[in-house]
């Protein structure tokens, strides 16, 4: 019986230990997204090329005369919808991509992740 | 021998197309007004969105289909902008040489796509886009901006001119496929 106690003290002990430590610990720096913006203008995405890492947020903006969209090639895995005038659309990065505008299929982007 | 056939084939064929579609020419024609430039870009907007309409209705091919529906949204975007801005202006669209002449050629075109049907259709709808953009395209930069007053206007037909292009490049790319 004493045995038993000895062993439950000692455990609670070492979880007390475990936790003390934990709050101990350094805090590891929460990582910071970027955001970046896409213009459509004059028939363009502008950029076309963006370099971005995983978890960054690009925004499209519609500054075109007419609608646009941005759709992923070759799988249309992910689409935008139509994009009027003046409006925009934003997606996290998980991967690289190839896009175009389903609307204006000569239209193509690239979002390349590092 | 088979030179001078493939050549004669070829003029031959050249002059064929130049009388199926009645593509607009504006070589020489006395200056627009601000009202008239604007009558000109309504007019140019609704002849395309016109030919889209009987494409719409006649095409099964689903390039044909979607291009012609990027046309109707784009062209009617592009009237109620110059709609818009006249509006803003006080100004009231008026009829001249130029929309007249254009109005009355796609009068001719429109009765010719009429009379087609299946892929005869699709290759003669396909090939009128390419040649009536080329020719709009043409007309906004060589006549309609150099011409406008209004720096509004003039920026207008300035930012239609890279929309008329992407147009002209998505039809020569239907017309690709469609050929083949």
């Amino acid at each position: 019986m004493r045995k038993a106690v000895i062993l439950f003290k000692g455990i609670i002990h070492m979880i007390c230990v475990i936790y003390i430590l934990n709050s101990c610990s350094p805090v590891t720096p929460k990582k910071v997204h970027n955001v970046y913006t896409v213009e459509i203008k004059q028939m363009k995405f502008q950029p076309a090329e963006l370099v971005v890492q995983k978890g960054d947020t690009i925004v499209w903006i519609n500054r075109d005369l007419v609608t646009h969209d941005v759709t992923e090639i070759p799988g249309k895995t992910w689409t935008s919808s139509p994009i009027p005038t003046g409006k925009s659309w934003s997606l996290v990065v998980s991967q690289s991509a190839d896009y175009y505008c389903s609307i204006h299929v000569v239209m193509k982007g690239k979002i390349l992740m590092q | 021998m088979k030179f001078h056939m493939n050549c004669k084939a070829l003029i031959t064929s050249i002059i064929a197309c130049s009388f199926m579609f009645s593509v607009p020419v504006f070589a020489q024609v006395n200056k627009l007004s601000d009202a008239e430039i604007a009558s000109v870009a309504v007019v140019a907007n609704q002849i395309d969105i016109s030919y889209a309409a009987i494409a719409k209705m006649k095409s099964k091919n689903s390039d044909i289909l979607r291009f012609a529906e990027t046309m109707a949204s784009d062209h009617k975007a592009v009237i109620d902008q110059a709609v818009a801005l006249v509006k803003k202006l006080g100004v009231t669209p008026k009829d001249n040489t130029v929309s007249k002449k254009l109005a009355s050629d796609s009068e001719k075109t429109k009765k010719l796509l009429r009379s087609k049907s299946g892929a005869a259709f699709d290759k003669a709808y396909i090939d009128n886009e390419v040649a009536y953009h080329k020719a709009v395209i043409s007309t906004v930069e060589s006549l309609l901006i150099p011409q406008a007053s209004n720096k509004e206007l003039k920026d207008l037909l300035q930012n239609v001119v890279p929309t008329l292009k992407t147009h002209l490049e998505h039809a020569i790319m239907v017309q690709n496929k469609i050929s083949k």
